[in-house]
């Protein structure tokens, strides 16, 4: 069981990171990644809201869509749990803890239509996760995200300050940097599989 | 309080709408879709055994296995509906049709997300032909009798081991075949701990034995790759019987059979 | 006021959700490994956009500007899940193919985007311009993508063999690395392009 997880953690992380080799919460990349803090923040409501909306959705489609054979209710499900959570974390957050509240800013309402948040959901169930393994590859799987925004938040930071054609900045390079970051993970893969 | 009784009044009415027509879709595509995927199996297994007439099926493992007979009643192969976990991110989904003799007849690949241009050479002839024809006394093994085939190692080894797998599970369950156990005395074997790989559900399960006065005193389970609830309960008996019977003959856990020959060859491993 | 065919091409050219906006780039990315399947993600996503448009513009009137959004939210969804069950029993290997990607069409950032600022402020037969062009610029992008990456990675458009035996394909394209790298490219073709041709 034990090598069950750290195997989970080390593909969701390297060797299938959710957004270097799935793709999932490519949008806000090219947005957020400019400045290394805003990457980190984005990360860290990334990671808590993950991990909360994984375990919420995950008890919702064992406990009431399956027994019930509402399968096919499951995106509607999903996103509609994943919307009202972020708007609860806002405003629990507002309430409890300004300071964090303020530090992720606009990233938290932006949870919403990140590709990532539902694609994890969907990708417990349909990985058959248990409860324990649902939580640790949602865990996994925003630490990888976070690390894949801030890597490209450092190098583009650095970018700031080349010269280049006015065609390359901005996304085309940052798409291209991608790559290659993606390329460098690949490496990893193939250690493990799950 | 009216805007309120608004609000909550017009997402209801919405979601209700949205529900109503959702279950209409549901209800017109469900039939179709579970439809299909049982005719593709039907077509395929009517591919593998011409005189298929009859079929009973079988859960064994979690997986389903379909046992066909001719016209004239007789039994003349199995069918699994079986996965293997190769590098993509969900299992391959296959069909291994194996006749009475044992010898793997077809291969069909059902579903898998291996890597386009690489992994699903699973899907071609030359691998497929590798495959057919390898029979429950063949090692069916890579470098053995199945060609490795270079950038798609890790596909290739899924699949093959799954394939021994499965026919290993067919052999016994199906044709009353065993898998080769050489007899181990205890007595004949000095004291220590001893480390051994066996072949279990999705990949290598590996056991540390410990000998102790000529009599296995413990088996652990040090890694393994099975789905956990199956495993759970081989692990839960298997190491218990062999040390109660102190013999590899040892009757396996129903509905975890694989994982509990996985225990059994790697103990076997280990001692030998 | 824009005329309505203005409406029309700016969602194809000036204003193509995937090249100029940098839109839905999550199913851009993982599906366009072959054409079909890029044209097949864009043609879905057009649906729904269509739909969710046309029913946003209608209910305009009707709902109360705070719940806006969990109402767009419950009608976006529902049309994903019509795609989602209609594609697998009527098109299973365009379902498989495409994935995990059909509910994420929910999520695509460019439907909630027209309805919020679009569809929700326009009449029905402006709205469904504005989903057809949109839903058009981002089909054609994707298809775009797809055929770059099928035939540098695997010699083949729609699955027929174009580049004969003297090309190697690039297995890169085929795989994560090359969607970006592909993707930005184009991205700098397409607004040079853009520049020569004096859109901007």
């Amino acid at each position: 069981m034990e090598l069950n997880l750290a195997a989970i953690i080390f593909v969701a992380i390297l060797a299938n990171n959710i957004l270097l080799h799935q793709f999932l919460g490519v949008c806000p990349y090219m947005g957020v990644t400019k400045r290394i803090e805003t990457s980190v923040g984005m990360g860290m409501a990334v990671i808590f809201v993950m991990t909360i909306a994984a375990i919420i959705t995950w008890v919702i489609y064992n406990f009431l869509l399956v027994p019930f054979d509402l399968g096919y209710l499951r995106t509607i499900a999903f996103i509609l749990v994943i919307s009202s959570l972020v708007q609860l974390v806002e405003i629990v957050l507002k309430k409890t803890n300004p300071t964090l509240f303020r530090a992720l800013g606009i990233y938290l309402p932006l949870m919403t239509t990140n590709c990532a948040i539902l694609g994890v959901a969907i990708l417990n169930v349909q990985m058959d996760h248990n409860i324990i393994q649902t939580i640790v590859y949602g865990i996994a799987a925003a630490i990888g995200f976070t690390i894949a925004l801030v890597i490209m938040a450092g190098i583009r930071e650095r970018l700031d300050l080349v010269n280049m054609s006015s065609m390359l900045q901005g996304a085309g390079v940052t798409l291209i940097t991608a790559g290659l970051i993606s390329m460098a993970f690949m490496g990893f893969s193939g250690i493990m599989t799950l | 309080m009216r805007d309120s009784l608004k609000m909550a009044l017009t997402l209801l009415v919405i979601g209700a709408v949205c529900g109503g027509l959702l279950s209409v879709v549901n209800a017109i595509t469900q039939p179709i879709i579970e439809k299909r995927s049982i005719e593709d199996l039907r077509e395929a297994m009517g591919d593998f055994f011409p005189e298929m007439d009859a079929v009973e099926e079988r859960e064994i493992d979690g997986e389903m296995y379909y046992e066909i007979f001719d016209a004239g009643g007789d039994f003349i192969g199995v069918v699994g509906e079986v996965t293997a976990s190769g590098y993509g991110d969900e299992p391959i989904r296959y069909n291994l049709a194996v006749d009475s003799d044992g010898e793997v007849v077809g291969l069909r690949i059902d579903s898998h997300t291996e890597t386009p241009g690489i992994g699903d050479v699973i899907e071609e002839e030359d691998f497929q032909s590798d495959i057919i024809g390898l029979g429950f006394d063949d090692p069916i093994a890579l470098d053995q009798d199945v060609d490795t085939v270079s950038g798609a190692t890790v596909t290739v080894r899924g699949m093959v081991s799954s394939i021994r797998r499965v026919v290993d599970t067919i052999g016994m369950e199906f044709l009353g075949l065993e898998v080769e156990v050489v007899e181990i005395d205890p007595a004949d074997v000095d004291d220590g701990t001893y480390t051994g790989t066996g072949s279990g559900f999705a990949d290598d399960v590996t056991v540390e034995v410990t000998v102790s006065g000529g009599e296995i005193t413990d088996i652990v389970v040090v890694e393994h790759n099975d789905t956990q609830s199956y495993f759970e309960q081989a692990e839960a008996e298997m190491p218990g019987r062999i040390i109660e019977a102190q013999s590899l003959e040892v009757d396996t856990v129903t509905d975890a059979t694989a994982s509990s020959e996985g225990i059994i060859e790697a103990v076997n491993d280990a001692l030998n | 006021m824009t005329t309505i065919s203005q409406v029309f091409t700016k969602g194809i050219i000036a204003e193509n959700p995937v090249f100029r906006l940098l839109l839905g780039l999550c199913p851009v990315l993982a599906v366009t490994m072959t054409a079909i399947n890029g044209f097949g993600m864009g043609i879905a996503a057009l649906f729904v956009l269509l739909c969710s448009n046309i029913v946003v513009s209608l209910i305009r009137g009707v709902v109360p500007p705070r719940v806006r959004i969990p109402a767009f939210i419950l009608i976006i969804a529902t049309f994903v899940t019509i795609v989602d069950l209609v594609l697998n029993a009527f098109a299973p290997g365009l379902h498989e193919a495409l994935g995990i990607f059909i509910p994420l069409i929910v999520v695509n950032c460019m439907i909630m985007g027209r309805a919020e600022a679009f569809a929700r402020k326009n009449t029905l037969g402006r709205s469904i311009v504005d989903a057809l062009g949109m839903g058009i610029g981002f089909t054609l992008a994707l298809t775009v993508l797809g055929i770059v990456r099928e035939v540098l990675g695997m010699g083949t458009a729609f699955g027929v063999d174009i580049t004969g035996a003297a090309f190697e394909p690039m297995a890169l394209f085929a795989s994560p690395p090359g969607a970006f790298i592909a993707l930005g490219i184009l991205l700098l073709v397409f607004n040079l392009i853009i520049k020569r041709l004096g859109f901007e």
